[in-house]
């Protein structure tokens, strides 16, 4: 209002000839870096790929994670992450007035690709949050199976919670709760540095915490590298069920396989069956569920939050003098409280059609889970998870024939020269 | 495996485990704590003036007897007349009342009116850049040159021979003959004699004729109320910057003045709307009426803008005064108190 | 036991079944899927995205950017448009409302940290310059000098510090939504002047 106002004069007309100092407009970072941050996370997917594919290398995955440390998490300061840029995405599809950044939708969609073709490289060594955990992970040691299980579902809701309020408008959860953030700021409200500092003291001894039990691009890294192309293998060739790379997954990714003889395994027909059926009617009931929690979920948005409180206090009297934040805010309901609550009541309305969508995808996820658990496979090898391994390349060393083609690729042989078959066992 | 880590109650395992629930329970209070502070917490850099929006009762020494609406919107100037009728600039409007608030009669011009004096029943009233002279019915009898674009008249007196113009935009005095010939300028900066020259950040620049024969001029800027000689000598000043109830608040007050019989000066501020006396040295004396009569004035002065509010007024023969409140559009006639000296 | 009839360790080979078949599927579905995606906001993209500001007219100084931004010492700083700057000696935005004297001594200023430079023009003119360095975004000076004068301090967030996260921590918690995302190559929302109506 003041520079608006016709009531006022302009600077007055120097005798001495002084020259009014112009104000001072510094631009952000130049927009060369957001390329240069697309390029630098498309080559470290590359590298990880070809070390956890090729070369095989445990020491080359290792370095690399140092380096995703500090250039992603040190250097970038965490932002912007794959993790976050989910949301970004959920907004870009939803709010037709934000203009999603191209470097933010290569974040997004780059560690997807590299999923759908060799896995999770992506959590193996490039991510920042990840590569964290792994360094810090001293002596790990095995949850209990029912724990693991339960807790392997929570990502699928935390990602279906940071889209929701995403694509409303509410805010970005994942990036309000990101624990590691304030780890690399060196900065952050007590509550999530606090959650930093436990979540990597927990990271010690229970393997990636985070990326197993919470992180919500985990979850879709792991549907997309569950449909790879390529598998990550513990051996170089074959399995020889030896044995010696049983306790070698910190992470619990490791599939041992199924007893060799096939009818000790029953397959639990009726269990899947009503797994199966228990799928349209969990997504139902989640469906309603949500619809009923509509009200509080769109609490979360600050729109909502403001006619609540011009409900609440609209009524008491005006204050004077200097004034909290809230009365600030309550005075600026109370100058046009119908559009406050009009623009409310617009907002609870998306909710109405966000929030059982919402429920219904908990309700899929809680019955698939269960499907999932109803489903035995068949396997006579030691694999990695399809879905859950981080491609961290620990437990390449504990294979026998991996140690066995890395001295016979030392040894100097001619290629032209076979060797001689070894003597039968 | 340690003798220790056997060892059940000592279990390595086992204590990582009960540290990590302590810790997830440490950090779940500390969470708790931590969302429980609020935004109800208090600005700890808040600009705080609200002690000087309170008057000591003690110093207001008048009472509030009639008040009435002005019948438009935004007025802005006011003047009494010799037979004892206010007249009320507001919007295009030059409204005639009765002291008790009746609405006599009322004419209209083409642009806002800015200022008005009266004088020999005629109504000297300044638009932006010139001056109109007005028959009391409104027929308008004379139309001034303006003295340039940059003009912003901003307050008029009349004397026996001459008109006295503050110009706010020139930031200077202009003296017209009553025909409007143009024969001085009243305060323009000089080294000999020095003249500080006039500071006015905002079009809220004051003239009048004070019962001692001198004139006064606010020069808001500077604080001060300074006494010139027709022929432009600059005779005294007085007044300080503050925002304490002796001095004058903000960047630019006074903004009007009025005259009781015996020479005191009645001051009138905006940004803390309030009226007030002081002798004619400029010895502060007492409050006509403090900020807390003028809530929607200081409502609408701050946070935004001192300059949307503001207050006017004029002093009558038996010593008591009309406020205008600029905001309000009302006009409030105050008497001195019966138990005040 | 090892048979090396190669130089390189081989895969085994490669067996086509219906899960492998599904497989693909899924992934092409997957790909096409994220191409939509990508077509979809690609289309919408801003130029080189969007960036944080502060709207100075919806601003009330309410003292959060000062301790709401993620960065320790806040990105938001107070900004002043000289060519709306009256050069009062008495600037109601530098001292307090009942100064001692009109100099520079700290009792009488209003700044917490002193982020605010006096200078002499010539009489009875000042200019009044921003430390940035000082200024830790708490509006004590915005207010005074909008209550009292002409309006030419405001807040601004600054971009050679912002680090431009996704929700501004302090857009989350201001009073009246001052803060908008601008396009990246307008970053800022200055007042400008509108004298002499």
């Amino acid at each position: 209002m003041g520079a608006e106002s016709p009531f006022r004069f302009p600077p007055p007309e120097f005798e001495s000839g002084h020259q009014l100092p112009l104000t001072a407009v510094p631009g952000g970072r130049a927009w060369i870096w957001e390329y240069i941050d697309v390029a630098v996370l498309l080559a470290a997917l590359g590298i990880a790929t070809w070390l956890i594919y090729k070369k095989r290398s445990r020491k080359g995955i290792l370095a690399l994670s140092i380096f995703s440390v500090l250039y992603f998490g040190f250097w970038r300061k965490g932002c912007v992450c794959s993790i976050g840029s989910l949301q970004n995405v959920a907004l870009g599809v939803c709010d037709s007035s934000y203009g999603l950044p191209i470097g933010v939708l290569a974040f997004f969609v780059l560690p997807l690709i590299f999923a759908l073709f060799a896995g999770r490289s992506f959590c193996a060594a490039v991510c920042p949050h990840g590569a964290l955990q792994d360094l810090v992970l001293l002596r790990p040691i095995r949850l209990a199976p029912w724990l693991e299980q339960g807790l392997s579902v929570v990502p699928y809701f935390y990602m279906g919670a940071g889209v929701l309020f995403a694509a409303t408008g509410s805010g970005f959860i994942i990036c309000q709760y990101d624990p590691f953030i304030t780890v690399f700021r060196m900065n952050g409200p007590v509550l999530m540095v606090t959650a930093g500092i436990v979540l990597l003291l927990l990271g010690t001894f229970v393997g990636r915490p985070y990326c197993r039990f919470l992180c919500p691009y985990g979850a879709l890294l792991k549907l997309g590298s569950v449909f790879s192309r390529w598998r990550v293998r513990v051996t170089p060739t074959f399995c020889t069920q030896c044995r010696l790379c049983e306790a070698s997954c910190p992470f619990g990714a490791l599939n041992h396989p199924s007893s060799a003889n096939p009818t000790d395994i029953r397959p639990e027909r009726r269990r899947l069956v009503w797994t199966l059926v228990l799928v349209p009617v969990a997504v139902i009931v989640g469906g309603c569920l949500g619809f009923l929690a509509s009200p509080a979920a769109s609490r979360m948005h600050p729109t909502v939050q403001l006619a609540e409180l011009f409900l609440k206090k609209g009524n008491a009297p005006v204050a004077y003098g200097p004034l909290t934040p809230e009365a600030f805010a309550l005075e600026r309901a109370r100058r046009d409280p119908k559009q406050v609550l009009m623009e409310a009541a617009l907002v609870q309305k998306r909710f109405q059609t966000a929030t059982p969508l919402f429920g219904g995808w908990i309700g899929l996820v809680v019955a698939l889970k269960l499907v999932g658990l109803a489903l035995h496979r068949q396997s006579t090898d030691y694999e990695p998870d399809r879905g859950n391994c981080f491609s961290c390349a620990r437990c390449f060393e504990y294979c026998p024939n991996e140690t066995g083609a890395r001295a016979f690729l030392e040894t100097s042989v001619k290629p032209s020269a076979p060797l001689q078959p070894s003597a039968p066992s | 495996m340690s003798e220790l880590s056997r060892n059940r109650l000592f279990s390595r395992r086992g204590f990582m485990r009960r540290a990590a629930g302590t810790a997830a329970a440490g950090a779940t209070l500390v969470s708790l704590r931590a969302l429980a502070a609020r935004p109800e917490a208090t600005n700890p850099w808040a600009y705080d003036d609200t002690i000087y929006r309170r008057t000591d009762p003690k110093l207001v020494k008048y009472e509030e007897k009639a008040r009435f609406s002005v019948a438009h919107s935004s007025p802005r100037c006011i003047c009494l007349t010799k037979d004892e009728r206010l007249v009320v600039g507001a919007g295009r409007f030059v409204c005639d009342y009765t002291l008790d608030g009746k609405l006599l009669s009322e004419f209209s011009l083409a642009d806002e009116v800015r200022c008005i004096a009266e004088r020999d029943d005629l109504l000297y009233v300044g638009l932006r850049e010139h001056i109109e002279v007005y028959e009391r019915s409104g027929k308008r009898k004379e139309v001034w040159d303006t003295p340039g674009s940059k003009s912003y008249f901003t307050a008029l007196a009349v004397s026996e021979k001459d008109l006295f113009a503050a110009d706010a935009g020139n930031r200077v005095v202009l003296r017209y003959d009553r025909f409007g010939k143009l024969k001085g300028r009243i305060g323009d900066r000089r080294k000999e004699p020095p003249i500080p020259g006039f500071i006015v950040p905002s079009p809220f620049f004051d003239v009048a004729l004070a019962p001692d024969g001198l004139l006064r001029v606010t020069n808001a800027g500077w604080h001060s109320v300074e006494a010139y000689t027709f022929d432009g000598d600059l005779e005294f000043a007085w007044g300080k910057p503050g925002a304490a109830i002796e001095n004058f608040c903000g960047c630019c007050n006074p903004i009007k003045l009025a005259f009781l019989t015996d020479g005191r000066v009645v001051t009138f501020e905006k940004g803390i709307p309030r009226v007030k006396i002081h002798g004619p040295d400029g010895k502060f004396e007492s409050v006509v009426a403090g900020a807390e009569s003028f809530p929607e004035n200081a409502k609408v002065c701050g946070p935004n803008d001192c300059t949307l509010g503001g207050l006017s007024g004029v002093v009558d023969s038996k010593g008591q005064i009309y406020i205008l409140d600029l905001v309000a559009a009302n006009v409030r006639r105050m008497t001195r108190k019966p138990t005040a000296t | 036991m090892i048979q090396a009839t190669s130089m390189k360790p081989t895969p085994p080979p490669f067996h086509f079944s219906r899960r492998q078949f599904l497989r693909d599927g899924a992934r092409v579905a997957a790909m096409t899927g994220l191409g939509t995606l990508v077509g979809l906001t690609a289309a919408r993209t801003r130029g080189h995205g969007t960036v944080w500001q502060i709207d100075p007219q919806k601003c009330v100084r309410c003292g959060l950017c000062a301790t709401s931004c993620v960065l320790e010492q806040s990105a938001v700083k107070c900004v002043h448009a000289h060519a709306i700057c009256g050069y009062c000696q008495l600037c109601t935005g530098y001292f307090e409302p009942e100064p001692n004297d009109l100099n520079t001594g700290a009792e009488n200023q209003l700044c917490p940290t002193a982020a605010i430079r006096r200078s002499f023009v010539e009489d009875p003119y000042y200019e009044y310059t921003i430390d940035e360095g000082l200024c830790i975004g708490c509006a004590k000076c915005v207010e005074g000098c909008n209550r009292f004068g002409n309006g030419s301090l405001f807040l601004q967030i600054r971009h050679d510090r912002c680090v431009n996260c996704n929700q501004c921590a302090i857009s989350k918690v201001c009073p009246v939504d001052a803060f908008r995302r601008v396009p990246g190559s307008q970053p800022y929302l200055l007042k400008t002047t509108s004298h002499g109506s």
